[in-house]
């Protein structure tokens, strides 16, 4: 009995990467948008959740930027904490930090240096010299302890700045708020 | 871009061959950098406390003293977090304690108080989610003007009195 042949196979086969490059490419588009290559004003915080928030977009307007504290964890390869990394509450002063656009302002001292000097030039009212109407939000992890931030609130109420905002992320099943009635 | 032919064959129209094999190694190695950067936001809102500009640790005494006030205070303990309203009972849950809020703001209104601010008085070792959590309950409330207690700063005999 005759073998039947199968097709015959002429020469190397080569693929067409065209549509391959064609995928690539606006996949690096893609990426290359939305990738934030800046200065980061905003540490890697996990913002404790509320359903009231405002929307934040004043910081992009000009003449209503404001300084942005972050109270985070120390990194990993920084300090072992076995308590922030299963989530839980730490409680240890040394493993938090104090940031302003990536310095550490932990220490008190300098966090009140640094806030006067911004503060000054925003003390536009004679009859109230030392109240400065400079916004400050303050970023602070869910799992910080409250006296972190209470310290840098006392720190800038001691320079005159009473517009504190505090940063949070509102849930994601979350509706809008409803107000309450009565008030 | 799409072409009738493919790049890299061996065309006979065409002498000049474009070899694109590093061009996509190139790709690669971009779309492998700015995946591995890139991370998802969290919908960042704010939420406005402005502190009281006629007082606090670098104000003296202020113009009017407020006695009328909703003092929340809160201590972490290893069950959690106790809240209560002045020298209540702790709250067992958040409609518990916001209850006790309410009915005092209602019974300040009634009595003709303009002025009743809530007052955060929790401690330094209770988590901020705690806080920003009453915080939000009381804003959902319709409780706007919300306070933080700064602790007493001692000052010894003969430099003054804390304020």
């Amino acid at each position: 009995m005759a073998r039947k042949k199968g097709p015959a196979v002429g020469g190397a086969v080569s693929p067409n990467l065209i549509p391959m490059i064609d995928i690539m490419f606006l996949l690096l588009l893609f990426f290359m948008l939305s990738a934030d290559m800046g200065q980061r004003e905003l540490e890697d915080v996990m913002l404790p959740h509320a359903v009231s928030i405002k929307k934040d977009d004043e910081q992009d307007t000009p003449g209503k930027e404001r300084l942005t504290i972050n109270v985070y964890h120390r990194y990993a390869q920084e300090v072992k904490c076995s308590e922030f990394a299963a989530g839980r509450v730490c409680r240890e002063t040394v493993h938090w930090r104090i940031g302003v656009k990536g310095r550490d302002f932990t220490d008190p001292e300098n966090l009140g240096g640094m806030l006067e000097a911004d503060a000054k030039e925003f003390r536009t009212d004679p009859a109230n010299p030392m109240i400065s109407e400079r916004k400050v939000m303050i970023r602070g992890d869910t799992t910080a302890p409250y006296g972190l931030i209470q310290g840098v609130m006392n720190v800038a109420t001691k320079v005159g700045i009473y517009k504190i905002e505090c940063g949070a992320a509102r849930p994601a099943d979350a509706d809008e708020p409803k107000k309450g009635g009565g008030h | 871009m799409s072409g009738s032919s493919s790049i890299g064959e061996d065309g006979g129209e065409n002498p000049v061959e474009i070899n694109v094999v590093p061009m996509v190694d190139v790709i690669f190695c971009l779309c492998l950098f700015f995946m591995c950067s890139m991370h998802f936001k969290q919908l960042e809102g704010k939420i406005e406390t402005w502190l009281p500009k006629d007082r606090g640790v670098n104000a003296g005494p202020p113009a009017s003293v407020v006695l009328e006030e909703i003092r929340v205070f809160m201590r972490w303990t290893e069950s959690g977090t106790v809240r209560k309203v002045g020298n209540r009972s702790p709250a067992g849950s958040d409609e518990e304690l916001m209850a006790v809020i309410v009915q005092m703001a209602d019974d300040y209104k009634r009595a003709g108080k303009s002025e009743f601010p809530v007052l955060i008085d929790a401690l330094g070792d209770v988590p901020w989610q705690d806080v920003i959590h009453v915080l939000d309950m009381c804003k959902v409330a319709n409780l706007e003007r919300i306070e933080f207690a700064a602790p007493m700063e001692y000052k010894p005999p003969g430099g003054g009195g804390p304020k």
